[in-house]
């Protein structure tokens, strides 16, 4: 490699936000994330799309630092932090928020205590009097154990739970799987807050035209590798390529 | 009711109490341990056993209200030292690795203490203020005559409420038990929320150590101090965990009762008393298989 070659490259990764560099990702012995690579820049949305069983979810588990998938191989950057190395708490605090595609509010305590558990370890970010406002329906039901919630009521307080973090990489995971499309709607006017706030979004969607819309880059997924990175909008007007990878 | 009747089963409500006070105690630290840590620590008698010898000598030596706060800190410091130095390496292994290296750990004392000091039971002399009997009649007017238990058993008990309370604040009134209720719940979930819910565990396990540690002291006296203690406590504490359900404080609690009851009521019927706790956990398992407050997936 030749000393301008390594200049540009490190340049390169000294400026994005956010980078994922040929990582690789076993559960058990399979082998799930193949060498997967993309950037993330400050305050960008990016759509991670595919099919079914692609990898997306993997992935994002893979840079929140989740015990399973085991990542062996390749780097995960954020804001000049080192992700591959650290403990899932560690990954935390250092700004990354994982919103589970199964939501993961936790039972037997209630909505309000969800949040205040989610504050316990620095660095924080809204308060409740905050979160409040912007999600009066968990204010309703602030007492209430968090496992009677509605489903969109989970997704609400799951979201809500992560913007109690101070958050430098927020990881959204189909935020509005089986919901109703009023509760869709409600969802998304959230995210389109979160999108004005300008906090680096991850958003793994099924219905990727919302999310296209929302984005402003996509990867594209497919069997664990990378098959397409780019603009949002031209994932929207490449047909061809939807059909191929996205079944929409 | 005649006034002997009544005598007679106050008396025994009261043996009851205080059998299931011993066993509640260690069957909360084993819960507690199970709850968050899912692992069965088949080493807790073992930690009773290590309490109570502790609790003979440091009373010996410095009185016995030395021997209350000491022993109790010492096994909370065994209890930490052992999660963070052995057991944290067995959490992604099976259970029965589990069960092997903590019933390995139980035996090793056992052993160790039979070399040290023999088999024998050594004498746990009570403390002057705990000798003699309480007059009951002077305190529950409904009683009838004379009617007297010994001081201690009512100590015991006593102990045994005021650890049960201060446990019971602790995890539904503080910020750390409510992390500690939220972990045993989903771990994972609060590793991605920042939380090293692994070092609040350690701590659990040293509670759970502490709390047999205050079983030892003054649970001592009562059981004897001899190596295979350890191992005849374990069995029907382990039993109280699974019939109240594994993970579940207030399972222990009531199933610790019922056993302690169970086994005052047999008192008279030594081939009854013999079973009887295993009669009480079949039929309890058979009509509520993952025991009384159970939860599903847990130990499935
Ligand atoms: N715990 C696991 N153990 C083994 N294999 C797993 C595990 N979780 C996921 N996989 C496999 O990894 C592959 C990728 O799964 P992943 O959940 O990342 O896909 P996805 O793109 O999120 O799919 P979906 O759109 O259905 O959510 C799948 O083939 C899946 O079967
Ligand atoms: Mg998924």
């Amino acid at each position: 490699m030749n000393t301008a070659h390594a200049i540009k490259e490190s340049k390169a990764s000294a400026q994005a936000f956010f980078s994922m560099r040929d990582v690789h990702a076993y559960y058990g012995e399979s082998y799930i994330v193949q060498g997967v690579s993309f950037e993330v820049q400050e305050s960008e949305i990016v759509a991670l799309l595919g099919r079914n069983g692609a990898g997306k979810t993997s992935t994002l588990r893979a840079i929140a630092r989740a015990p399973q998938p085991r990542v062996t191989q390749g780097e995960i950057r954020l804001d000049n932090t080192a992700l591959h190395t650290l403990a899932p708490h560690l990954a935390a605090r250092a700004g990354v928020q994982l919103v589970p595609e199964d939501r993961r509010v936790i039972p037997g305590i209630s909505v309000e205590e969800n949040l205040i558990v989610a504050q316990v370890a620095k660095p924080l970010g809204w308060n409740l009097e905050r979160i409040y406002e912007h999600f009066p329906r968990l204010a309703e039901r602030r007492k209430q154990d968090a496992a009677t919630l509605s489903g969109g009521e989970q997704q609400m307080l799951a979201v809500a739970r992560a913007m109690a973090r101070d958050i430098k990489l927020l990881l959204l995971d189909e935020p509005y799987e089986g919901l109703a499309p009023k509760i869709v709607q409600e969802i998304e006017s959230i995210v389109a807050q979160i999108k004005t706030l300008g906090i680096t979004t991850i958003i793994v969607e099924q219905n990727a035209i919302a999310a296209l819309k929302l984005a402003d880059k996509a990867v594209i997924l497919d069997m664990g590798q990378i098959v397409f990175t780019g603009n949002a909008q031209d994932v929207l007007d490449d047909r061809k390529l939807r059909d191929r990878y996205l079944a929409i | 009711m005649s006034g002997n009747l009544v005598n007679a089963l106050t008396l025994q409500v009261l043996t009851g109490m205080q059998l299931g006070a011993v066993y509640a105690l260690i069957a909360l630290g084993l819960t507690l341990i199970f709850g968050t840590l899912g692992v069965v620590n088949f080493a807790h008698g073992a930690l009773y056993l290590i309490a109570a010898y502790l609790a003979v000598f440091i009373s010996t030596e410095l009185g016995f209200f030395a021997a209350v706060f000491i022993v109790p800190a010492l096994l909370f410091m065994v209890g930490w030292g052992l999660e963070r130095g052995l057991i944290k390496s067995f959490y992604s292994r099976p259970h029965t690795d589990q069960i092997l290296v903590t019933f390995g750990l139980a035996l090793v004392t056992e052993e160790g203490l039979k070399w040290a000091f023999g088999s024998n039971n050594i004498p746990f002399p009570l403390p002057q203020w705990g000798t003699g009997i309480v007059k009951l009649q002077e305190y529950l007017p409904f009683l009838d005559g004379f009617v007297a238990f010994p001081k201690w058993r009512l100590v015991m008990i006593l102990v045994a409420l005021t650890v049960i309370s201060l446990l019971f604040v602790l995890l539904k009134f503080t910020r750390f038990g409510l992390v500690i209720r939220a972990g045993m719940r989903d771990s994972g979930m609060l590793r991605f929320l920042g939380v090293n819910i692994s070092q609040r565990f350690a701590v659990v396990f040293g509670m759970g150590a502490l709390i047999a540690g205050v079983a030892g002291v003054f649970g001592g006296p009562i059981t004897q101090v001899s190596p295979d203690v350890g191992m005849h406590l374990l069995v029907p504490s382990f039993l109280v965990v699974v019939i109240g359900g594994m993970g579940s404080l207030g399972g222990a609690l009531l199933s610790s009762l019922i056993l302690g009851m169970a086994l005052s009521f047999t008192a008279e019927y030594s081939a009854v008393q013999q079973i009887i706790v295993y009669l009480v956990a079949v039929i309890v398992l058979l009509v509520r298989p993952r025991g009384l407050f159970g939860k599903q997936g847990v130990f499935e």
